[in-house]
């Protein structure tokens, strides 16, 4: 098998498949989209401190959506 | 437990007792009432404030005095909120100064917050700099809820050179 032979062809259908992605996502009601963000914070920060050292304030947030 | 309602429930207040003129959320947080969520770990809140200093620029004291005084903490340039870092910038240029003036007011679990619009957002971005900013930028376009006549309207007034691409 050619290394290539996985490779996507249709990159354009590719491209309009992940605007749509990002569509649907900003169209999720707010306080869904500021859960995610919770989420988001709490799986990031182990990989930010990684990189540089952290602010202090840099944390996850103790609130609820 | 907080929620985050809350956390803007104390900007409301901030504004009723005077202690900020007027303010707008800005950055990723404000990215979430339009957009995808994006990773932030504070929220950025432009304001203007009643208050300057002998020099003539706007002080923070007051504000930081009131957060003390209603048990918050600061922490750097933080104001920590029930758990989450605020951070308040005064007003430092006519587009911010126009992005607080045009802020929409959306409801948030019976909280009326004023939000930075999505244009004043890109454009706001787009002047500051920076690959998160310029990601957050296209974000919004992404997510179609920038007018794009206005926002190259706004680009042009406040001297952002950016080329912004038709919808696709």
């Amino acid at each position: 098998m050619r290394p290539d032979a996985s490779l996507p062809v249709d990159i354009p259908l590719l491209l309009a498949r992940l605007r749509e992605w990002h569509r649907r996502q900003a169209k999720e009601p707010l306080q869904e989209k500021v859960r995610i963000l919770l989420e988001l914070q709490r799986q990031e920060l182990p990989l930010l401190a990684r990189q540089r050292p952290l602010h202090s304030w840099e944390r996850p947030w103790d609130v609820t959506p | 437990m907080a929620s985050l309602a809350d956390v803007f429930r104390v900007l409301v207040q901030l504004r009723e007792e005077g202690i900020v003129t007027d303010y707008a959320i800005g950055g990723a947080t404000a990215v979430l009432f339009y957009a995808e969520p994006t990773r932030t770990y504070d929220v950025d809140v432009f304001a203007r404030l009643p208050s300057v200093d002998q020099s003539g620029l706007a002080s923070l004291a007051p504000l930081y005095r009131w957060a003390e005084s209603h048990g918050f903490t600061v922490d750097a340039e933080h104001v920590v909120v029930h758990g989450v870092p605020v951070q308040i910038l005064p007003a430092y240029n006519a587009l911010v100064v126009d992005a607080i003036h045009t802020a929409r007011v959306h409801e948030y679990q019976g909280v009326s917050v004023r939000v930075v619009d999505p244009e004043h957002l890109i454009a706001l971005a787009l002047q500051a700099g920076g690959a998160r900013r310029r990601e957050r930028a296209w974000l919004l376009l992404q997510a179609g809820v920038a007018d794009r006549l206005h926002l190259r309207a706004l680009l042009d007034t406040h001297g952002i050179d950016a080329e912004i691409p038709d919808e696709t």
